[in-house]
Parts: C-alpha cells; structure tokens; sequence
C-alpha cells in the first residue's frame, strides 16, 4: 500500500494502493524542522492507497455519549508532580535543533563542485549526483544572510486534501499540509535517530526504568489566535485521539501505547508509558490541537468536522506551527504563508524565521501534468518516475530551470498472498511464485534498470539488514513446476491448468491479482501473470481504482495483490504488518518466532543486538515468504534551480527533520 | 459520391472483421495447425479462448514457446506457422524465431523490421496488438448494439403500437434510462466485481443505449399503425404480435438501422475512451485503447503508440459514420432529392 508522495510512488499513498500518484507516494511527511514527525513516525506507511485507516479506528455508534478519552484503560494518575517524581532517577534525552545539526554534519560533507558548476552539469551517473547534492545541499548561513525570505516555494501534492485538521490527516497530502500547520514537539534526523525538537521543547528526560517520560515545553510558544501553546494542550490532544468517536485514522497508531500524558503546569508534562521498551520514544509522537478551541465542541461533534462550528475552524484553522493557513480551493491549491507568532515573541525572534513567505500546494494529480509544470517553472519540485527520470529530463528544456537528484529510499514492492487461500498456503507454492518471476526483464526494462530487485523486509542499506541473507531469488521455471508437482499441484483433469483435489473438489489453480491502477505496476503484473501463464497458472489482473483497491485489501478480500510499504522510522513498526494478527497484516502471516523476536525487539535498548534480533526476523520471513518481494524503489526528484538545502533520506527529501525546513532560495533569485 | 464513401467505409469494415476474425492467423507465435506425438492440434485456437490450447503443451512444459519446443520434443513434428511471428500478450524474446531478435523494450521500440509498427514499454509488438485487438472494438460495437437494439426495438413496438397508458409508462422509462449515465455506471461496475470482462461492459453499453433506438422505432410503429395495411390486416384477424413484428416492423426497419450504426460507432469509441483511462478490457486483452493509454505518458518518444491506435480508431469510426449516413441517404427520400 504504497502511494505517498509518492511512496507509493506510483500510487497514491501507503497504503499502497496510494494510488494516485503516478508514482507512488510515500507515506509520511515531513513538515518544516519543528514541526512534525508525527506522521512519520507512525509504522510503515502504505504506498498504495491515500488512506492508513485500520478497522479498529471506525468511530462508534452516535447515540452513544461522547466520552473524552474513553479508550484509555483507567490509569492511576498522580495527582502533583512530586508524587510522579519521587524516587525518579532522571536521564537527559536529546533535544536538537535538526537544522543546526545539519549544519554541524555538512561542515564534515565539503562540496565537491561549486553551485554554479552543479547547475551546469546534467544528472546522468552516480558520480554526477553525488556531485550535484553535495553542492545544491548547501544551508543558508546561520543568521539569515543572502535568502530570499520574501521567496513563494510552490509544491505538488498528488490529491486534494480533505481536512486541515492534522487529529484527521490519514492521506500523504494532509500530512504533509497538517506538518506544517501542526504543532509538534518530537522529530527524528535524517538517520531516523529520535530527539525532541529545540523550537518547542526545553528539556526531555526520561526515568531510568523506562517507564516515565517527562518534557518541559518552552514559554515562548503561542497559537495563531495568539494563545499560549501549553501542556495542557498536549493533555487534552491524547484524550482527543484516544476518544473512539473521533476519526483518528494515522494518529492513534503508536499513541495507544502510552498509559497516559498529564500535564502538571504550564509547562511541564509526564508520559507515562505501559511497559519499558525501546520503541516508547516513538510512541510520543503526535500531533497537538489547541485544547481552548475543541474543549467544548466537541461532545456535540466528534467528528470534529460536521458542526457549523468546525466547519468554522477547518476554513480558518489556528495553527501552532511555523505556518498559517493563506487561502485555500478545493481540488486545487492550499496557500500557507510564514507565521510570525511562530518565531517571534513579544515582538523578538526566538526561533529561526522559516525561508518561505509562502507554500503553495498544488494538487496536480497526474505525474505528466507535474512535470510539465515543473518545466514551466510552475512548481518548484516534483516527483519523477522511472521513465520521466530517465527520458523526459535528461533534455535542455527541463535542465533550462531545473535540475534532478536522486537518492536510496527504503521502500519496497512486493506481491502480497492472501496465506489463508487454499493456494497460497502451503510454502512450496510460494516458493514456486518466487521462482517463476522474470527479475531480470522487470528490472532491466519495466523499472528502467533504475530499481533493484528487493532483498526482503528492510533495506540492504538499512542498519538491521542481516549480515549473511539469504540469496535472492533467481527466475527458475523448471524448480517452479517441480516445487508445484511436489505441493500436489498437477494438471489431473488434463485442461492446461494446474489443480489439486481439495476437499474432494478439483480446484484450477486460478487467482485474481489486484493492483491499483497505474500503468507501470499493471505492467509488471503482467509479466508476472505471463511467467505463471507459462507453467499452467492462470492469473487474472484486476486493476482496481486505488481507494477500492485499498479497502479491499483492507478487508483482507484478495487472493494476491501489488503493493509497496514505505520505511517505517524504526524497525519495530513492521510488527504492524508481519505480526500475527496485527492491523495491517492483511496476508494474515502467523510466525510465532517472528512475533517473539518483535516482542524481544521492542524491550532490547542496545541497538548492535537490536541489528541481530530484526535481522533475524528479516530473514525468516524472507523464508516463509508471505510476499513475493519484487523491487525497491528510489526517490528521484526535479527541482528547480532556484532551490538550495535539500538532502535525500531513506523516506526522500522531505519527510525527517530537518527535511523541507533547511530548503531555501537565495537572494538573488 | 456519397454512396461510394459508404461503399469504400463498407469494404473497410469488412476488411476489419476478416482480420479480427482470423487475427491469430495472421500475428501470432502459435502454429495454426501442427503435428505432435502422432496427434494433430490447433494451438492457435487459444487466442480465442485461453482454455482451448492443448493440453499437452503444458506438459510437455513448452512454456507458450512452441518453435524450437516442438522439433527438439518430437523430431517427426510439423507445423504451419501465421506470417507474422509476434504475439499480443507477450514479449518475444531471443531465439524463440530463427534470426528474429528479441523486441526491444522501454521507448526503444520504434518501427522496425521486426516490429512494424514498433512495441510498447513491455516489447509486446504494437501490430500484434492492434490486430487481435480488433476482436475486442468489433466484439464491443456488435454486441452491445444487439443487445440495445433487441431491447430499443420491442420496447418502441409496443409503445408506438399500443400507445395510450402503455406509451405513457415506456416513454416515461425511456426517460428515466436516458438519465443513467452509461460510462459512471460502467465504473461503479468495475469497482463492484470480482472480475469486470469486457462482456460486462458490453451488457452495460448495451442496456444503457437503447433510447435513441426505442425513441425511433415508437415514432415509426406510431406512423406506420395508422396505414390502411395496417388496419386491413387486423379486420382479417391476424394477431397483434403478428401484425407488430411481421408487418409494421418490417417497414420500421430501414430508419432504425441508422441510429445502431451510429450507436457500433460510439461503442467502439466509449470502449477505447474506457480502455485509455484504463477501465477497460483487463489486460493483458489487447485493445486500441489501451495502447493509447501507454503512449499517452511517452508522447515525445513514443509517438507510434499514438498514431497508429490513433488513426485505427478514427477510421473505423468514420466508416460506421459513414455507412450510417449512406444507410440514412438510401431510406430517406427526402435526404436523395437534395442531391
């Protein structure tokens, strides 16, 4: 389910069926440095479709009385501080200006060409975009010299957003909106290492048995409405999102981990966690809505969109964070302009003044559309895909404006089997699937040679990628068919189809493999339907409109179906999809040794064995092979040559901190 | 001059049904006809329908590449290939055809000697494509205007015949169907069904395109039960069926001819308009459309998968336009005199 910005890259949204995009999207969002992660830290994103809803999430019926926090289980709280405190021993956890931290490791990454040079060259090897990122990285100086702060940055995203509501984002686009509008304290670098962000948090600390997390926010931080921004705030948004007749979709993943959240003043704030384990940091993260403004509103409306009243608010929300809403249409732009009750204070700056005047967010749905207005100078950034990458800008008329880069991305495709079918079930089968795909055609000539095949559940690049893997499949027709005539799987009734007795009935083996609607993935299901065509398996292609591709999926009502995930911040977060009846297992998987190696995951704080304990789940489930793990994909963008500061992480340019918030444009331009 | 556009228009639309009809014996990598073990088999017949290959070839674990397959399995084997060796569904790939190399992939694949009208993104021959996807604009322009003619036909019989209360009812259900968007009926279809075929969108085509007809048809049966014919036959007693079906029908006829010419023409068009936005046939059926689709991203590098679907779409259109028109020209005496 991937389709994020384009995680799912050619599709809309983690969900894999994220499927609007041309190319995927990916599931999470970067926001300006301090803002949120909220989004990104959530498991996985789907790529596939726009929404991450899980079953779980449907608010009740609507008699029943609005109770504000009611999923939380009864917690005994400590009623002062003193009491959470005492015989507390404290730690300092980090609290980093991301961008400052950026700035520190680009002093170690000199540049190896000059800007001007950069500019000039094209991006047609390795060699050329390490070349051009390690030039068009460069950060605006410390105090603000020589950007052009009066500069518009103008975005795509890849479909409209419903709610500006950042409780209600679930699609790629409205995280990445809610990011900016959205106050949030927690982020996470471009090596996904976890901090508190310095724009909204004082100081951090976390109790030696793990159990406690205390904050304090800064008292420099006000709404847009010109409110303060307090801990009670906090308090009240984790009630919000633990309320179930509230449509949280994304945000209460994580969240529902936490004991509770209580302010005890102002400013301070205590995280009490239910079990000590080295994924709690993760789970801090959400985003924050201004408790004065729903406080009573919504009892009467919890879907905190209907009333007359928030139908007030999502026309004017009031933001907390570095941006305000401007102007927005429906289906075609949201306008966000700095705000500056953001990094002022009684008239002071207090924080570092964002770069953009304004964000434009264009909603351009279709990825020839976005290029050719990137060409036009139109957007200023686009997602390209595979084919655009290679020939639709390797041209002067894209390079006139523009420039590209490219970097690795944690994302990856695969063939889901539905292991509670009669024909997926049996291991030598799956086996067989992986034996039978033309890798090498799919790489070499329908991703362009561009994408490699992928090697399981985490990225070869990824720290928790075990050190002796298994090998990669190998297309072996004659292993295929022999594994299959081992599983029972002959062709008995003598038609040219494959089938075995189940139940005292023949079954064909004949299956539906759904795929969301984009071209390029129809055109590498089709390959595979013609490599199962030739050894006597009938596979049928339905490529289904992404929001009914991701519901079906959802509803676990599919045989075999194409999709993607985008890289969780943390290894823990695909226990979501390959635990045993977790939400967004929708394969339904069951490995009792994978469920206890995520359990040992998740209370194991050395991250050297934390490596050997994911590593190991890597490699049993590349064994069982509930998926067929097809390719990886990486994050190719266009910019425009106006543009400075972007870096690639492992969830593209945008969605970490700093991401979006050291992009800048110089004075002169 | 009218009349020899409509002839030429009629000669093209049978040219284009012989060459669906027997489109895997023109491009096809399957013998017509071949000699296995002592048996003879029609391997080519699969094109058709998937379930009609033999066996056999399965088993023998031929892989759907039956050249070097069926003299290294049986050395006594013969076979009597299509001219064109290509296939619609699939890449062919090196070795499988003596001195053929394998097609070319991405946006490489312009028009060559291989490949005359280039290949697609996947190296499936665009000539291959377009010919056995002249099955499916065929198919989709005859069958769902059979099935909105049989509808429109009998539903404006017995409006026009009978009129009063039973006009009254049918002219108002004509209305009600008018409403129904066929193409948002077709796409909430697909997003209902395990596994939308193109038959789906025929039935759909079909019984959402009758009203012109049935509109036509009540008008004339409204004329034509007025003629003394009429009337002479029913004083003789002859049935009221009878006398719809067998005698005002016959005559109502020629003018009801033109607006399912006219409706092939727009099916044939909704379906590559389906196709191009990919809710279409699914694949891998080949459809006019669907290559449209494919060029549709690749314009620049592309073209030849613009032009050629393009200019075989536009043509076939024409020419039920213009038998349409020629089918109008000849009935109505009106239109004869002008010229």
């Amino acid at each position: 389910m991937v389709e994020g910005k384009s995680l799912a890259s050619s599709c809309s949204g983690l969900a894999i069926l994220a499927f609007a995009a041309l190319t995927g999207l990916i599931g999470c969002s970067g926001g300006a440095k301090s803002s949120s992660p909220e989004a990104s830290s959530k498991p996985a994103s789907s790529e596939s479709a726009g929404a991450e809803a899980s079953a779980s999430d449907t608010p009740a019926a609507d008699d029943a009385p609005v109770v504000l926090g009611d999923l939380i289980t009864p917690f005994d709280t400590p009623a002062t501080l003193a009491e959470a405190e005492e015989g507390v021993e404290w730690e300092e956890s980090p609290v980093i200006d991301t961008l400052e931290l950026l700035r520190e490791q680009k002093k170690s990454e000199p540049a190896q060409v000059s800007v001007e040079d950069a500019l000039a060259m094209k991006n047609d090897s390795d060699e050329a975009n390490k070349k051009i990122l390690s030039a068009l990285s460069v950060l605006a100086p410390e105090d603000g010299s020589g950007v052009n702060y009066a500069a518009v940055l103008n975005r795509t995203i890849q479909q409209d957003v419903s709610s500006l509501n950042p409780l209600l984002a679930s699609s790629v686009a409205e995280a990445e909106v809610a990011g900016m509008l959205a106050f949030g304290m927690f982020t996470f670098d471009w090596n996904f290492n976890p901090c508190a962000s310095a724009d909204t948090v004082a100081s951090w600390q976390t109790s030696k048995d793990r159990m406690l997390d205390k904050v304090v926010l800064r008292d420099d931080l006000t709404w847009s409405d010109g409110k303060p921004i307090t801990a009670y705030d906090v308090e009240f948004s984790y009630k919000l999102i633990m309320t179930s007749q509230v449509p949280v979709l994304a945000q209460r993943q994580g969240t529902d981990q936490l004991a509770m959240v209580k302010a005890y003043d102002d400013h301070t704030l205590i995280y009490f966690h239910k079990k000590p384990l080295a994924i709690n940091v993760w789970n801090l993260n959400f985003y924050v809505v201004p408790k004065h403004l729903y406080e009573k509103s919504f009892a009467e409306d919890p879907t905190l969109r209907n009333s007359p009243y928030h139908v007030k608010l999502e026309k004017k929300p009031i933001s907390g964070g570095p941006y305000e809403i401007e102007s927005r249409q429906r289906g075609s732009e949201v306008l966000l302009k700095r705000r500056e009750s953001y990094y002022t204070h009684d008239g002071k700056p207090v924080r570092e003044k964002p770069y953009f005047a304004k964000i434009r967010h264009r909603v351009i749905e279709d990825t020839n559309t976005q290029l050719l207005a990137l060409k036009a100078s139109d957007v200023d950034e686009a997602l390209l895909g595979a084919e655009q990458w290679l020939t639709q800008t390797d041209s002067d008329d894209f390079y006139k404006v523009n420039t590209k880069a490219r970097g690795a991305e944690w994302t990856f495709f695969y063939i889901g089997w539905n292991l509670k079918s009669p024909l997926f079930e049996d291991l030598r089968v799956r086996q067989a699937m992986a034996y039978a795909m033309n890798y090498d055609e799919m790489v070499n000539d329908l991703c362009y040679g561009l994408y490699p095949q992928c090697w399981g559940i985490y990225h070869p690049d990824a720290w928790m990628f075990p050190k002796d893997p298994a090998p990669l499949y190998k297309q072996d027709l004659d292993k295929a068919e022999d594994l299959l005539d081992e599983a029972g799987w002959a062709d008995s009734d003598y038609d040219g189809v494959r089938d075995k007795e189940i139940n005292g009935e023949i079954v064909p083996f004949e299956f539906t493999l759904m795929v969301s609607n984009k071209p390029d993935r129809i055109a590498i299901c089709n390959l595979f339907r013609e490599c199962l065509d030739s050894i006597g398996i009938r596979c049928n292609i339905a490529s289904l409109e992404a929001a009914v591709f991701q519901e079906r999926v959802q509803d676990k009502n599919f045989v075999a179906e194409y999709s993607g995930w985008g890289a969780g911040a943390d290894p823990y977060t695909n226990k979501n999809i390959f635990g045993t009846g977790e939400g967004r297992n929708y394969g339904s998987y069951s490995n009792p040794e994978v469920d206890r190696l995520f359990d040992e995951g998740e209370v194991e704080f050395d991250r050297e064995k934390r490596a050997e304990i994911y590593g190991k789940i890597h490699k049993l489930i590349f064994a069982d092979q509930p998926y067929l793990f097809l390719h990886t994909r990486s994050s190719f963008y266009g910019f425009n040559k106006r543009l400075r500061g972007y870096r690639f992480s492992p969830r593209g340019p945008f969605s970490y901190g700093p991401g979006l918030g050291s992009v800048w444009v110089p004075a002169d331009n | 001059m009218r009349r020899r556009l409509a002839m030429l228009a009629l000669v093209y639309v049978v040219a284009l049904a012989v060459i669906a009809v027997f489109s895997p014996m023109i491009v096809g990598t399957k013998p017509i006809v071949c000699r296995y073990k002592g048996q003879i088999y029609f391997p080519a017949l699969a094109y058709y329908n998937r379930s009609w290959e033999p066996a056999v070839f399965q088993r023998d674990r031929f892989r759907n590449v039956y050249v070097g397959n069926l003299k290294e399995k049986d050395p006594d084997s013969w076979a009597i290939w299509p001219p064109l060796y290509q296939d619609p569904n699939r890449r062919v790939r090196e070795g499988e055809w003596p001195g053929q190399p394998e097609n070319p992939t991405r946006d490489e694949g312009s028009p060559n000697r291989f490949n005359w009208l280039g290949t697609n993104r996947a190296g499936v021959d665009v000539l291959a494509q377009m010919v056995h996807g002249a099955r499916t604009a065929l198919l989709v322009g005859f069958v769902s205007m059979g099935i909105a003619a049989s509808i429109g036909v009998v539903v404006g019989a017995l409006a026009g015949y009978f009129g009063g209360w039973i006009d009254m009812a049918l002219s108002r259900l004509i209305e009600v169907v008018m409403c129904i968007p066929a193409l948002v009926l077709i796409l909430a279809l697909i997003a209902i069904l395990e596994r939308p075929t193109i038959w789906h969108l025929m039935a759909v085509l079909g019984v959402t395109g009758w009203t012109g007809i049935a509109r036509l048809t009540r008008a004339e049966f409204l004329r034509l039960k007025e003629l003394d014919y009429v009337t002479a036959a029913r004083a003789l007693g002859v049935g009221q069926s009878q006398i719809m079906f067998r005698h005002v029908l016959r005559n109502a006829m020629a003018p009801v001819l033109v607006p399912i010419t006219f409706g092939i023409a727009s099916a044939i068009l909704t379906e590559s308009a389906l196709s191009f936005l990919g809710f279409g046939s699914p694949p891998p059926n080949p459809s006019w459309g669907t290559l449209l689709n494919a060029g549709r991203s690749a314009i620049q590098q592309m073209w030849w998968l613009i032009v050629f679907p393009g200019i075989a779409i536009f043509l076939t259109v024409l020419a039920y336009n213009l038998i349409g028109e020629g089918l109008q020209e000849a009935t109505d005496p009106r239109l004869s005199e002008a010229d």
